[in-house]
């Protein structure tokens, strides 16, 4: 039998796609964990700044700089028009609201019509030129056993994990200063903050637009090391990201990061155990049946840490208590 | 408003009993089911001629402009990217399908020289259609008439921007399109009702209710498409199970979790995890191709320019009368005033003495079955797989919000407009951002009328 | 009940006879038309009213009278139909509540609204005003806003010991009792140093000492310069406290005057308590209390009102017929 998936498995902790949906979890958590904001469209937020750095700087030649710039633009820009006719609804219609826009988005850049822009049905490849051209380290692998990188996979890595700490810092330094006691305030009882004289609409734009941003940057990360797929950034990639960030903790900053690692190491020991029963013909399901089971692994734990422990790993379940 | 009623609600105690009929009964077929399932499980091609398992296909269909009849025989050559080429001989139904192995344009020539009628040729020829990935059964069709393409038909400038494809008349496309649309209308709103309810009663916005629409469907599917019963036995058992399944949900879920006293956000998050781990375990049982419901025979009946599949009119006709019954609960029955009273103020219909948990049960079987009942409809109207009831759930979503969140008159009137947007809106765009177009209508519509449109404002401060 | 009661109450707020919608001396408030139908019913339909300013004005009325309402409407959670409020030279309408609260009008709720999931501290550091912290680009930098936040964490533990709540400080709000909590929410009303605070049932729920000291404190506010209008059930509070009182029933402003004459007045006991009985007001201390050992006709009255009252709060349907 074949043990290299446990190996495998670990080396879903550097992965860069453990780096983009832990930076999409933290982006979520400022919006749905500190803020109480229900972002179903965290995944559209991913594509519109994916598509911002591919287009920018595949089709149009930017330098990185620019193109990062553009998708972090293109985030803020749909954070604004979700937020200005949602962010005054009640919590269940910006559900609606951004669950829909998300799928919106993925449906347009899907269209033929567009083709020669987003690539239609099959997205943008080549993200990677820009950011490979400016790596410092030299050629050659790295890295122990089957885990082994070249050089433009490990600049990933380190340049995605560097964004993640700061992230991960710069959220930290908001939530403890009077900004995150306000939004906070709001995610429990937005009226009460605006009697105190706080414009609650403004906090909780700013909220969904840090929310965004960090997606954009999470979706560089991703797509410098593949490709652009539209059909990446459908509604379960929200459902994905809320899973990791309530398994780790919403109402925490190191939680969505750690969720992530976790819900990725676990996905793939899961794949790789079943792989070998069903190849060694231990249970008797076919190789096209293995497919869905991840997915309804992570349903039924979606299900069971929103019941039974919403405070994830690393929160305080008193702060864990989402909205009406 | 509604008075309370009184706590002494005889007939719900008659519906429980039925119910426990129902479920007596769907426990022997319920039997069935997992020995079907296995041998779905071994993944033996589809049985019927027009099952496909690419991922994408067009449909062609030849018939004559006069009268509407369906022309069997008819070799059309299809050609397309990565050197497809490959001819294609219409059915007695005067259709065929084509897989397409990649999504692009492909190129449709109907051969002339293999019509029976030589006086008959098609309006125009050939057809150039896009297939995009995923799409199921693009239109190819041709109409044939006396002269054949040299004659193009009057007002042939059609305005179809769905990646070129026939051209037939405007009004006759509109109209095609309309009766489209009031018909994928009223199936969502089978569905929109129970979301609405649901939504009313408990406040839960039901994330997995595209799943309940499923397993309708596949009830039916496992019903009609693998043990060949008849279609009335399918749309039943759509409905039971889905009943039965709805019942089962609140009692095993729903239930407990409102007992713990679980908030809306978290139950919604419940749902979304429902749905995705139903889902898939709908794509572990039944695979994740296409499956067939097999229609039943009957050629088109043409209505004015409209034409309808039988099995389009026996849907207008359930819909419309489920959808009569529903409202007469509602409106007439002891049950649906408690419902209302219950959507109207949870506390004191429990105060005037209505069992609120029954009430809530009774609305989770109601919306399973409609949901199923809608599903196997839906089945019949577009095409079955194991995500069918997940790709109508935001229109289902859209519907109800439209109408106003909680109000079961309203989900009707959003399904329907649900349901005409998604249609004529190809007349001006691509079909494959149809679905965009009706979400982004219910944006704007929000913009204008937070409340929907026949929605209450909130209570505030 | 001592110190409190001999409290210097003001005198000569009014132009002219003491009746609804009397002209002020010196009006911190003055509203026109103020109206606000619920489906058929109006809740609230005043049509001038003027609160006095730098004193402290209690606003009365049976449940259901529309105060609450028109707290809202004040205070821009709440949309009127029609009218309009001029607060210290400005109109008021149409300004959005975080506005308004900026203005110096501060209001608390009827339900409390104290943030459980923030500590006692925090909620009082939540109240306070032009914080440098609360701005996305300056909360990154914690130098810029450290200092501020002493001042401001010094200010509320001051507050805090006044309310007896300094012991609580660092614990989480949802540990609070209901009186507590209603007391925090004042609190926190006044780190925002409003200019006009109004108080929805600040003592519903606050055990008799601590009333007692809190209407020390409210008086207090008042000798800063602050005006006060709070909404009572109360009437023994009202009469210690109140130097003018307004009077609501059905929406309508229907007396104002001097506490001891409004309260005497039969028109006035009549709102209150339904025509036909010689209650001395001052006694009401509760809702139900004074009923109950009243006559008969008269418990069922109320009972019935207030089952009226909770029937409609929470329902989101139209409402047509209330009390
Ligand atoms: N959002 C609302 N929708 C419908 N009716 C409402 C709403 N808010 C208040 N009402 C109705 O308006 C009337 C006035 O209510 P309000 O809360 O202002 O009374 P109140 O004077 O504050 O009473 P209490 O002394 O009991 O607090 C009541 O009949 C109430 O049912
Ligand atoms: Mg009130």
């Amino acid at each position: 039998m074949d043990f290299n998936f446990i190996i495998l498995a670990i080396g879903q902790i550097l992965a860069p796609q453990t780096i983009a949906f832990a930076l999409a979890a933290l982006g979520l958590a400022v919006c749905f964990g500190f803020t109480g904001l229900v972002n179903f469209g965290q995944a559209g937020f991913m594509a519109v700044g994916g598509y911002g750095f591919a287009i920018t700087s595949v089709k149009l030649g930017w330098p990185l700089w620019a193109s990062i710039l553009a998708a972090i633009v293109a985030a803020v820009i749909f954070a604004f028009i979700l937020g200005i006719p949602t962010l005054r609804l009640r919590s269940d219609y910006l559900a609606i609201v951004t669950i829909a826009a998300a799928e919106i988005v993925r449906y347009t850049v899907k269209t033929p019509t567009l083709n020669p822009v987003t690539g239609g049905t099959d997205g943008i490849n080549g993200s990677s030129v820009a950011f490979d051209a400016i790596n410092p380290i030299p050629p050659g692998r790295y890295g122990i056993g089957i885990l082994t990188y070249n050089q433009d996979d490990l600049w990933v890595i380190i340049v995605g994990w560097v964004t993640v700490a700061v992230a991960a810092l710069f959220v930290w330094q908001l939530m403890r200063s009077p900004w995150g006691r306000i939004v906070r305030g709001i995610r429990e009882d937005e009226d009460a903050v605006r009697a105190l004289g706080k414009n609650v609409y403004w906090y909780k734009m700013q909220a969904l637009i840090i929310g965004g941003v960090l997606a954009a940057l999470a979706v560089i990360i991703n797509i410098v090391p593949t490709s652009l797929q539209p059909d990446n950034y459908g509604t379960q990639t929200t459902f994905f990201l809320f899973t990791i960030m309530l398994l780790g903790g919403a109402t925490t900053v190191l939680g969505p990061i750690l969720g992530s690692i976790i819900f990725w190491v676990v996905l793939s020991l899961s794949d790789g155990i079943l792989s070998l029963l069903v190849s060694n013909h231990l249970i008797p399901i076919t190789q096209v049946q293995q497919g869905p089971v991840r997915f309804i692994l992570v349903g039924i734990a979606l299900m069971l840490i929103i019941v039974f422990r919403p405070q994830g790993i690393l929160g305080n379940k008193r702060e864990a208590h989402f909205g009406a | 408003m509604a008075k309370a009623p009184n706590p002494t609600p005889r007939p719900l105690r008659r519906v429980l009993g039925l119910l426990a009929v129902l479920i007596a009964a769907g426990a022997l077929t319920l039997a069935a089911l997992p020995a079907a399932a296995a041998t779905l499980a071994d993944s033996t091609p589809t049985p019927t001629p027009t099952a496909t398992a690419a991922a994408q296909y067009a449909q062609i269909w030849v018939r004559v402009a006069a009268d509407k009849s369906n022309v069997a025989g008819v070799v059309v050559k299809v050609t397309g990217p990565q050197g497809f080429s490959q001819s294609f001989t219409t059915g007695a139904d005067g259709k065929v399908a084509v897989d397409a192995p990649t999504p692009g344009k492909y190129t449709f020539t109907l051969d002339t020289t293999s019509l029976a009628d030589a006086t008959l040729g098609p309006a125009i020829n050939p057809l150039v259609i896009t297939i995009a990935t995923g799409d199921q059964g693009d239109p190819a069709y041709f109409l044939l008439k006396p002269g054949g393409a040299s004659a193009n038909p009057s007002g042939g400038t059609s305005g179809s921007g769905s990646g070129g494809g026939h051209r037939v008349n405007y009004f006759d496309l509109v109209s095609n399109l309309t009766a489209n649309g009031i018909i994928f209308g009223l199936l969502i709103a089978l569905a929109a009702i129970g979301v609405s309810l649901i939504y009313g009663t408990t406040g839960l916005s039901n994330f997995a209710h595209g799943e309940m629409v499923t397993f309708g469907a596949l009830t039916g599917y496992v019903f009609s498409g693998i043990l060949h019963f008849s279609i009335p036995v399918a749309l039943i058992s759509g409905f039971v199970f889905g009943g039965l399944f709805g019942y089962l949900q609140d009692l095993g879920i729903w239930k407990p979790l409102r007992r713990r006293g679980i908030g809306l956000i978290p139950l919604m998050i419940v749902s979304i995890g429902l749905s995705l781990a139903l889902r898939y375990f709908y794509q572990f049982l039944f695979g994740p191709d296409q499956l067939v419901l097999p229609v039943p025979a009957g050629d088109t009946i043409a209505v004015g320019p409209v034409n309808l599949r039988p099995i389009d009119i026996i849907s207008v006709i359930i819909c419309i009368v489920f959808l009569l019954l529903v409202a007469f609960l509602l409106l007439r029955t002891r049950i649906g005033k408690a419902t209302r009273a219950v959507a109207d103020n949870k506390a004191l219909a429990a105060a005037s003495g209505i069992n609120v948990e029954r009430i809530i049960r009774i609305v989770w079987v109601g919306a399973g079955a409609m949901a199923g009942l809608a599903g196997v409809l839906i089945g019949y109207h577009q095409t079955l797989r194991w995500d069918t009831g997940a790709s109508v759930l935001l229109l289902v979503f859209a519907a109800v919000t439209l109408g106003g969140f909680g109000t079961a008159f309203g989900a009707l009137v959003g399904s329907l407009i649900i349901g005409l947007l998604v249609n004529l809106s190809t007349l001006v765009i691509p079909t494959n951002v149809q679905n965009a177009a009706a979400l982004l209508v219910m944006i704007l519509i929000l913009l204008l009328r937070p409340q929907g449109i026949f929605g209450r404002r909130e209570r505030i401060g | 009940m001592p110190d409190t009661t001999n409290a210097a109450k003001a005198t000569g707020l009014q132009i002219g006879d003491p009746a609804p919608g009397v002209k002020k001396v010196d009006p911190i408030l003055v509203a026109d038309n103020v109206t606000r139908n619920f489906g058929g019913m109006t809740a609230v339909d005043v049509a001038h009213v003027e609160i006095p300013r730098g004193v402290i004005t209690a606003l009365i009325g049976p449940n259901g009278a529309g105060k609450t309402t028109f707290f809202n409407l004040l205070t821009g959670f709440d949309k009127p139909n029609t009218g309009q409020w001029i607060y210290d030279g400005r109109n008021l309408a149409g300004v959005p509540a975080y506005k308004v609260s900026r203005l110096g009008m501060v209001r608390t709720f009827q339900l409390t609204k104290a943030l459980s999931m923030l500590s006692v501290l925090e909620n009082m550091r939540l109240g306070a005003t032009k914080q440098t912290g609360e701005r996305f680009f300056s909360a990154l930098i914690t130098a810029l806003w450290r200092k501020q936040e002493k001042e401001i964490t010094e200010r509320a533990m001051e507050l805090l010991a006044r309310f007896k709540l300094d012991t609580k400080a660092d614990d989480y709000a949802a540990s609070l009792s209901g009186g507590q909590r209603k007391l925090l929410e004042m609190a926190r009303a006044l780190m925002t140093s409003p200019q006009l605070v109004m108080l929805d049932e600040p003592m519903a729920g606050v055990n008799p000492a601590l009333t007692q000291s809190l209407l020390g404190h409210i008086l207090d506010l008042k000798s800063t310069g602050m005006t006060v209008l709070f909404v009572e059930h109360d009437m023994h509070m009202v009469r210690t406290i109140a130097d003018w009182v307004i009077v609501m029933a059905e929406g309508k402003i229907v007396a104002e005057g001097y506490p001891d004459a409004v309260m005497d007045d039969p028109a006035v006991i009549d709102a209150y308590l339904g025509a036909h009985h010689d209650t001395d007001l001052g006694t009401l201390t509760g809702q139900l209390e004074v009923a109950i050992d009243d006559d008969d006709s008269l418990v069922q009255q109320i009972t019935d009102e207030i089952a009226a009252e909770s029937a409609n709060t929470g329902s989101t349907d139209d409402r047509k017929g209330t009390a």
